[in-house]
């Protein structure tokens, strides 16, 4: 559904993302994970467009780099790291520019389908008591749930999501990762940056692992995240009971 | 259409009527009513169709035009400070049209004047939207838009000292306070085709700068592409912009007052917020060029001045809640 190859990306000189190869079929869930400055955002926004890149990114079979701005959206709907909001809209306005591809109106101005699809991922995200609060009187957390509930709310069918848990306490956590495996489920392919190795072990059937630009390790949780790349990549070890530690030589 | 865009219209189809019957000339009322029928005493007729009823149009045209342009900058710039008067986007379109009229290119044809003053209004535009888009926040767009303003002031006096025609102050003057007395209905024509086609592109863009909360990079992905509402939203502004400084020189602050009202009511949406801001902003300037008729001044009011009276205090009040409340 979703594929890199030889993905490079350079910021002001420097090689931030070298030669990243990957490939995600139709209904994958895939944790993209790595130390502080490693590339994933890098990579989000490479795949999303935000960033041109080197090498080529296939969505869906297109070359993306052939795709129109709104053609992309279609196909590809991203959640970055930060988030401003220039305006204190509407929460339910917020959401519903998850749709603005096929529905660039206001939450109000929508049709029955498009408005019932944006209460839906309100819903999923459990926002939709927030829908008709102004965006800049909510918490932290509750603006993240707002933001979930945009890109829920999008019909593309690749998702990218920037760190979606911080800023959420554990239960809307684990509501997040459960809300995004049914999504995955349903058909949609998912690559969602990770920094908690637990919940991406626990809810992602795959693992990529990046460290320095490059994708060092690729597979099932355990294949991917093994004893050598924790203490390599992480500078972790199990430790009893299978806790992670910090692994100081 | 909304409620509130409803009422405002009617307000304004109100107040326009109120126009036709205030005056310096006292017009009994019958006669004044007879006249806009189109009946009754030939100087009656004269005075509503050809001095008020085409200064109200104009008034409300260009306070109409600034209030979307207002808007429209807002939107795009993300500032609740920005308006085409404070932005020096006036100003330099003051400045393109002094150049036009003084060194004789009004002469190519009537177009020629407002032509040069939306040139102006683009100029000053584009390079506010460079800023802005190298990250300068809103105290370093208004310290580029006192920069501009004081510039274009700068070189429109040099431009009448250099002027090969005569020159008086009072032209200088007339710029940089405008006016909407004696217009005609072919001023108010000339500037026609900068309003409606500059509106047609700020309403367009309306949509994208909804999406353009979001940051340009979110944008972009969720298929609003920023460098054309970005496009889109410079040339309307400059094209309303520079219509309204052709037609009735600079007038400041409406553009910022009539936005900021109208926002709490629009659920501070950027793209509902275009229209009953429009409308707003023509309420406030008919408005204010029926008081500065009335009031029992020696010379007239200029409408620049009544207009900066009421916003420069709603200006600073604004400024000096910015940091704490969001727009």
């Amino acid at each position: 559904m979703i594929s890199a190859e030889h993905l490079t990306v350079t910021l002001n000189g420097r090689a931030v993302v070298r030669d990243v190869s990957f490939w995600l079929n139709t209904g994958e869930m895939a944790a993209l994970v790595g130390p502080n400055g490693a590339g994933k955002s890098t990579v989000l926004k490479a795949l999303s467009g935000v960033l041109p890149s080197g090498g080529e990114v296939r969505i869906g079979g297109a070359p993306a780099d052939k795709l129109t701005v709104r053609g992309r959206a279609e196909r590809l709907a991203w959640l970055p790291q930060t988030r401003p909001v220039a305006w204190n809209l509407m929460a339910a306005d917020v959401a519903a520019l998850g749709r603005f591809g096929g529905a660039p109106g206001p939450f109000d101005a929508m049709g029955e389908t498009d408005r019932a699809a944006v209460r839906a991922a309100l819903e999923k995200a459990d926002a939709a008591q927030l829908a008709e609060r102004p965006f800049q009187a909510l918490s932290g957390g509750e603006q993240a749930r707002v933001h979930l509930a945009r890109l829920l709310a999008s019909p593309a069918p690749v998702l990218l999501l920037d760190e979606p848990c911080a800023a959420l306490d554990i239960a809307h956590q684990l509501l997040l990762m459960a809300a995004l495996q049914a999504e995955a489920e349903a058909g949609r392919t998912l690559i969602v940056v990770l920094h908690d190795l637990e919940l991406a072990a626990r809810f992602c059937p795959r693992i990529l692992v990046m460290q320095d630009g490059a994708l060092v390790a690729d597979g099932a949780p355990e294949a991917a995240l093994s004893a050598p790349t924790l203490g390599d990549v992480f500078g972790v070890r199990r430790g009893a009971g299978g806790r992670l530690e910090r692994a100081v030589p | 259409m909304s409620r509130l865009t409803f009422a405002l219209a009617l307000i304004a189809a109100l107040l326009f009527a109120v126009s036709a019957l205030v005056g310096t000339a006292p017009l009994p009322l019958g006669d004044t009513l007879a006249a806009l029928a189109g009946k009754g005493d030939e100087r009656v007729r004269a005075i509503l169709w050809e001095l008020r009823l085409p200064r109200a149009a104009a008034a409300f045209a260009v306070g109409a035009a600034l209030g979307l342009a207002g808007a429209g900058l807002q939107g795009l710039l993300q500032n609740p400070l920005a308006e085409p008067g404070v932005l020096g986007v006036s100003a330099f379109s003051a400045l393109g049209a002094v150049i036009a009229i003084f060194f004789g290119f009004a002469a190519v044809g009537s177009f020629a004047v407002p032509l040069a003053a939306i040139l102006g209004a683009g100029i000053a535009t584009l390079l506010l939207v460079f800023a802005a888009m190298r990250g300068a926040g809103s105290v370093t767009l208004l310290l580029i838009g006192i920069g501009l303003s004081s510039l274009a002031g700068a070189l429109m006096s040099l431009a009448l000292n250099m002027a090969p025609n005569p020159y008086s102050l009072a032209d200088l003057v007339n710029w940089m306070m405008g006016s909407v007395a004696n217009r005609s209905w072919a001023d108010i024509l000339l500037g026609a085709p900068g309003w409606v086609i500059g509106a047609g592109l700020v309403l367009m863009a309306g949509p994208g700068l909804r999406a353009l909360s979001l940051g340009d990079e979110t944008a972009r992905t969720l298929g609003a592409d920023p460098r054309r509402i970005r496009l889109m939203v410079i040339t309307g502004t400059s094209l309303l912009a520079g219509a309204s400084v052709a037609t009735a020189g600079t007038i400041g602050f409406v553009g910022i007052v009539a936005p900021h009202i109208i926002r709490p009511f629009v659920r501070h949406d950027p793209q509902r917020l275009l229209i009953p801001s429009a409308l707003l902003a023509g309420i406030i300037l008919m408005a204010a060029d029926i008081a500065i008729r009335v009031l029992p001044f020696q010379q007239e009011l200029k409408l620049g001045v009544a207009a900066a009276l009421v916003g420069g205090p709603v200006f600073i009040w604004i400024a000096t809640r910015l940091g704490r409340v969001s727009p």
